[in-house]
């Protein structure tokens, strides 16, 4: 049994179109290993207990709390975080460029679990009410706007992505 | 919505998109815990356990030997190396008691939660685990929790040194109050029971304090809302030079008061990378952050009515529980709640006493609003309860009490000055957005199918811009505009933002007093190092101060390219026009020149065509509201406050007498800010504003048990509201601007926790008033709602 | 409690089975780990060895034989949603699992196993097992065990999350004929439960023939009332029956829970409610009218 046992575990992630091979210890979560074994600072730490979604990121194409991932269980997973949004060249996502535009946030603390939870709301329903967006973004809070801003954001979100639509 | 400007109109009033808010979408912004430095090592605080305890002994050994482990230190170790955390608002000042605040505490812990000692380590989980091995010997006292019992003759001393526990008593009283009781017609008594509850910004405190080895100085990477202020509080409490102190404050999370400075972990973190010349970073635990509170209060308000309904004396006398002693600027709060009364009531006989009362609970931090949301918490549910007792309208009883356009500038019962206001046009414009008579129609309706829809209404009067002579509570802030040899503009300014762009409302101003794009413009804030001197953001001033002092700035510089621009185009100044970057002259038919060839010329002819001006073309300028004075009236009082936002909300909603639930149905919100610079950034304050003060009357609470432990400890059990609770806030201005301000700016930061919260107690009043069930404390849970209906199907008319 | 935990991903059963016999204590359990990682976070939990049961394939899928769905404890709650299985045969596990907090982060990260584990009073998974009478199967030293839910919930030392493995969720497949209802009673959008019941009623004709309601986060355990509603039986539904349902599940509450989402005499009061409101709610879908969602 003692082969079973480690003191780290090897996993390979795909963060944002690049390739990691991470050698872990079974305490960190995944928000952890993003930030500071990466680098990537744009998946915050809001309460650490999976309630605010200010970490989320998403895993296989699916929202997921960062902050409540053991990264030791991700053994082979795609993440992609709110910076893998933007192309290479920078220019942003339309979810991106509609948040900005209709000034969707305030302090952008919470952008990381908005902004993805719309994401993934909207490519899998090109039109959604406002009952669905509630259900979408259920995981997640704002302290700054009231969420008026960003029902107004999400919808001009859909316009841009989905233009046949009405 | 958001569109570039047209040619011809000004930035200003603009619905302009925040540069700011890229950088958090793509996720580039930097918040401070986004910053690692080399050598960085970590901190963890072990808290006390108890409300109330003399500390034996600390035995930091445990601590020491585990691996990774750099230095454990606790209260008695750190004492004589600093002075006590200056206050950011002494209550001395006021006639108040002081006491030494202590980094960690030393003999004796005040409060759940104090710091009592601090491990150094190279990670997070280490110093967890090593302060778990640190044994603190406490023998525990009986804790002073309740502000009634701590204010009773005999209760034990929260501070040993002090007589009682009131921090500081202030009375506000005006004119002949026992007279207008005495004589009154009626009189209709209001016990407002305010609870404690919290900010809570998505984004936690951090400081990552980093020993500079080439210059042996400090500087702290902070999520500070008042740079330059903590950094003299750093100086004083460390015993250092403020000129070894650089204080970065980056982009903020949210703040809404409870950044402000005045937290022990501020001076202890710098301390820590004063002993240890290695970069420290501690960062906050939500657990710990649910600490920081504020508000409650217990108000017994009475109003003497004549038979008409006009009110002719106003009394409360109230307590606040403030917590333990603390640097943080919370007891103002409860300075503010009394000052800040009768709110919009003309009464002129007032006799409000406050009561700031020490316990052994966590202390308070200020919080949005700073009081003044709590005066129309009071007030609104008083003037709802007597409505109710003439058995006329709310709205009705409002008018007739408000304070009246014409009798502007007015002075109130409490020495301050209000500048401008319709109070009146406010109200029927809030009514008229939510759709009132509608509404009033469905409530009947719902009545007859047996349920409870309820329409609420608040006023609430927010004097913003605040400034507290004697203390770092300054009313006046400063900018610097710089345009370099290229015609791109750079602003430094002592305003903060805690994430609500203010940096582009500045941005607005600037490109008008300039002339130029938008996009030429980059606004810079919260480097101690580079910004001029001013006092970060609070009270709304940040439009108002930053803003206004950009202005001038931008006007002085401008004033320079137009001297030079008319000595290259050998034309007078009064002649010139700028237009989409180019300059021409009426005088001088097709010679035009850009406006960076200006600038160029600025920099590289001081000797001849631009020898008008004195080079670089840079100004800092300052802006002191007039609207405020602090040299005391014949009654010995000052007006701080140099204007005065004030906006109604109106909530409706359905009680589900069953369960007690309240769904909420219609939002709005009317609002006199003056000036608008940006409509956008105000609709978002608003609205957030409008859910915070609903969550603190519908669902947050920070609770204690009998000896004063915090059961509140996650968002599990602090529940703030999400998107589904919230439906769609419609919104008015009703504007009356500032004569003094520039441009007429009110302010809008602060406004509407009060008058949210207070629109929602009416509300369900009001679905409730069928049952006669009146509730006046918070926050209005389900099991509160139905105890109450059932106490009153129980009993006969429970008032 | 250790700074430096072990780790370990068992392949299989066995070896997990074997893993977890070897280590005497300090072992902790870990699949989704949306129900631990936040007591790990805060240093509540310092397991010395963390099982990771994630790659164990047996413990994943849903198969709907005639007579049982077998549901792995790996399925995440999205899937419990979403798959025809579950959607068809067991309806009213479907909607509880909509009903799960936390958002669709933890709809696509926790699992079924996970929320039964933790045995946490304010949870909607619980309630609607029960209530369709539901059986586990876990394995431990001492072999493999099948048990019903109501079972597992009065025993304390099944060792689940740290020496014993639930290993598979068997529910009897929801007849067409049977009527359900579902009623949580929250006090905001991101509040927990304070009342979830969960209804499994039968009619015949007009008559009521069968009814059952578990009601959660009432109490520490999920509440099983079924027998006492006997008196209801043979009769048809009316208002009064509505609330004489909602007065014997109020009243089969002893030791309610009181926090700070509401006190123990509201708390009993509303088991009662959501009872009755569940019960409207499976009645509603028999006359084909919109029941609150």
């Amino acid at each position: 049994m003692e082969d079973l046992l480690d003191i780290s575990a090897l996993i390979q992630l795909r963060v944002d179109g690049q390739f990691h091979e991470l050698d872990v210890l079974p305490s960190r979560t995944l928000l952890d290993v993003l930030r500071d074994d990466l680098g990537k600072k744009g998946t915050h730490l809001g309460c650490k207990t999976g309630h605010c979604g200010a970490c989320t990121v998403m895993i296989d194409g699916k929202v997921a709390k960062s902050c409540i991932t053991m990264a030791a269980t991700l053994s082979r997973a795609e993440i992609t975080t709110i910076e893998g949004l933007a192309d290479d060249d920078g220019s942003m996502h339309p979810i991106q460029q509609a948040f900005w535009d209709e000034a969707g946030l305030q302090c952008g603390y919470c952008a990381p679990g908005i902004v993805l939870s719309a994401l993934e709301l909207i490519e899998d329903n090109h039109n959604p009410s406002t009952k669905d967006m509630e259900v979408a973004l259920a995981g997640n809070l704002c302290r700054c706007t009231g969420y008026q801003s960003i029902k107004r954001s999400v919808t001009e979100a859909c316009v841009r992505m989905y233009p046949e639509q009405k | 919505m958001v569109k570039g400007k047209q040619l011809s109109e000004s930035y200003v009033g603009q619905p302009v998109r925040a540069k700011e808010l890229r950088a958090p979408l793509v996720g580039k912004a930097k918040y401070t815990n986004d910053y690692s430095f080399e050598g960085q090592l970590y901190a963890y605080i072990l808290r006390s356990p108890h409300a109330a305890a003399k500390i034996n002994s600390v035995d930091l050994s445990g601590a020491k030997k585990i691996s990774g482990v750099h230095l454990a230190l606790c209260g008695r170790d750190v004492f004589e190396h600093t002075n006590g955390i200056t206050d950011h608002l002494n209550p001395a000042i006021f006639g108040g008691k002081s006491t030494r605040l202590p980094i960690m505490a030393v003999d004796e812990a005040w409060c759940y939660g104090q710091p009592v000692a601090i491990v150094i380590a190279e990670d997070e989980r280490t110093a967890r685990y090593a302060a778990s091995r640190i044994q603190v010997d406490y023998t525990p006292k009986e804790p002073v929790v309740d502000a009634e019992k701590a204010i009773a003759k005999g209760a034990r001393s929260v501070v040993p040194e002090w007589d009682d526990n009131v921090l500081i008593y202030v009375p506000f009283m005006n004119g002949d109050t026992q007279a207008a009781f005495d004589q009154a017609d009626k009189i209709v008594t209001t016990d407002v029971k305010i609870h404690r509850f919290s900010s809570q910004p998505m984004e936690t405190r951090c400081y990552n304090a980093v020993w500079e080895h080439d210059t042996e100085s400090i500087t702290l990477y902070g999520t500070c809302q008042n740079p330059h202020p903590l950094r003299l509080v750093l100086a004083e409490t460390l015993r250092m030079n403020e000129n070894k102190i650089r204080i970065i404050a980056s982009t903020i999370g949210g703040a809404f008061g409870l950044k402000m400075h005045g937290h022990p972990e501020e001076p202890l973190i710098c301390l820590m990378t004063k002993l240890i010349r290695r970069p420290v970073k501690w960062v906050e635990n939500r657990e710990e952050c649910l600490l920081i509170g504020a508000r409650e209060q217990q108000h017994k308000v009475e109003m003497a009515f004549d038979s008409d309904g006009n009110m002719t004396g106003l009394r409360d006398h109230f307590l606040a529980n403030i917590g333990a002693p603390s640097a943080c600027p919370g007891w103002g709060m409860a300075f503010l709640t009394g000052l800040t009364m009768p709110g919009p009531y003309k009464v002129e006989n007032i006799d409000v006493h406050m009561n700031a009362v020490t316990t052994n609970k966590p202390s308070w931090n200020a919080a949005r609003g700073y009081g003044k949301e709590s005066t129309a918490i009071a007030l609104e549910l008083a003037m709802d309860n007597a409505a109710r007792q003439f058995g006329i309208s709310p709205i009705d009883l409002r008018l007739k009490n408000f304070i009246t356009k014409e009798q502007f500038p007015y002075p109130s019962p409490t020495g301050l000055v209000y500048d401008s206001g319709d109070y009146g046009g406010v109200l029927l414009k809030a009514l008229e957005t939510i759709g009132y008579e509608d509404w009033k129609g469905k409530q009947k309706t719902a009545l007859a199918e047996g349920r409870h829809i309820g329409i609420g209404m608040a006023f609430e009067l927010t004097p913003e811009g605040g400034t507290i002579p004697g203390t770092m509570v300054a009313g006046y802030d400063s900018s610097s505009v710089r345009v370099g040899p290229d015609g791109t503009v750079r602003v430094l300014t002592g305003i903060t933002s805690p994430g609500t762009h203010n940096g582009t409302a500045i941005a607005q101003i600037v490109a008008d007093e300039l002339g130029i794009d938008m996009d030429r413009i980059e606004v810079l804030q919260g480097d101690t190092n580079s910004s001029p001197y001013g006092f970060g953001n609070y009270s709304g001033r940040s439009t108002i101060v930053g803003g206004g002092s950009a202005a001038l700035a931008a006007k002085d510089v401008r004033d320079k390219i137009n001297a030079v621009a008319a000595a290259l185009l050998e034309v007078e100044i009064d002649t010139l026009s700028l237009s989409e970057g180019i300059f021409s002259s009426s005088d001088n038919g097709d010679a035009t020149l850009t406006f960076a060839e200006v600038c160029y010329a600025s920099y590289t002819r001081a000797y001849d065509v631009a020898m008008c001006i004195d080079p670089p073309l840079e100004a800092t300028r300052t802006f002191k509201p007039p609207g405020i004075s602090h040299l005391p009236d014949e009654n010995g009082r000052i007006n701080p406050y140099p204007s005065y936002s004030n906006a109604v909300y109106v909530v409706v909603c359905e009680v589900d007498k069953e369960t007690g639930k309240i769904d909420l149905l219609s939002l709005a919100a009317a609002h006199d800010c003056g000036k608008v610079i940006n409509p956008i950034l105000v609709e978002g304050q608003v609205c957030g504003a409008f859910a915070m003060g609903l969550g603190g009357a519908l669902t947050e609470d920070v609770q204690y048990d009998a000896n004063g432990v915090q059961l509140t400890k996650s968002f599990k059990d602090y529940v703030m509201l999400r998107m589904a609770d919230m439906p769609l806030v419609g919104m008015a201005h009703h504007d009356s601007p500032n004569p003094d301000n520039y441009l007429g700016l009110k302010g809008a930061g602060e406004a509407g926790v009060g008058g949210s919260a207070a629109a929602l107690v009416n509300a369900v009043n009001n679905a409730l008033e069928p049952l006669e069930v009146v509730i006046h404390e918070m926050p209005l849970t389900p099991s509160r709602v139905w105890s109450a209906i059932q106490n009153a199907n129980n009993s006969e008319g429970v008032k | 409690m250790s700074l430096h935990p072990m780790y370990a991903r068992p392949r299989d059963l066995e070896q997990a089975s074997e893993l977890l016999a070897s280590l005497s204590s300090g072992a902790v359990i870990i699949a989704g780990g949306q129900e631990i990682m936040p007591y790990i976070n805060y240093g509540v939990m310092m397991p010395d060895v963390y099982v990771d049961i994630g790659g164990i394939d047996a413990l994943r899928g849903v198969s709907a034989e005639a007579d049982e769905v077998s549901i792995g404890p790996l399925t995440v709650h999205r899937d419990i949603q979403n798959i025809d299985e579950i959607v068809q045969q067991l309806p009213l596990l479907a909607y509880a699992a909509k009903q799960i907090g936390g958002g669709m982060q933890v709809h696509n990260r926790g699992t079924i196993g996970g929320n039964i584990v933790a045995m946490h009073p304010l949870y909607d998974v619980a309630p609607a097992l029960l209530a369709l009478e539901a059986e586990v199967e876990l394995l431990s030293e001492n072999g493999s065990q099948r048990m019903s839910l109501s079972e597992l919930q009065e025993l304390s030392n099944h060792g689940l999350g740290t020496s014993s493995i639930l290993t598979k969720i068997l529910v009897k497949p929801m007849s067409p004929t049977t009527l359900w209802g579902y009623y949580k009673l929250k006090n905001s959008a991101g509040a927990y439960g304070s009342a979830n019941a969960a209804v499994v009623l039968q009619l015949d004709g007009e008559n009521i023939k069968s009814i059952r309601v578990a009601i959660g986060a009432a109490t520490e355990k999920v509440v099983v009332v079924s027998g006492n509603l006997d008196s209801y039986l043979g009769g048809p539904y009316s208002s009064e029956v509505g609330l004489a349902i909602q007065k014997t599940c109020s009243d089969a509450i002893d030791e309610p829970l009181s926090d700070q989402q509401g006190d123990g005499v509201w708390r009993k009061a509303m088991a009662g409610v959501a009872a009755r409101r569940a019960t409207e709610m499976a009645l509603g879908k028999l006359n084909n009218s919109s029941s609150k969602g």
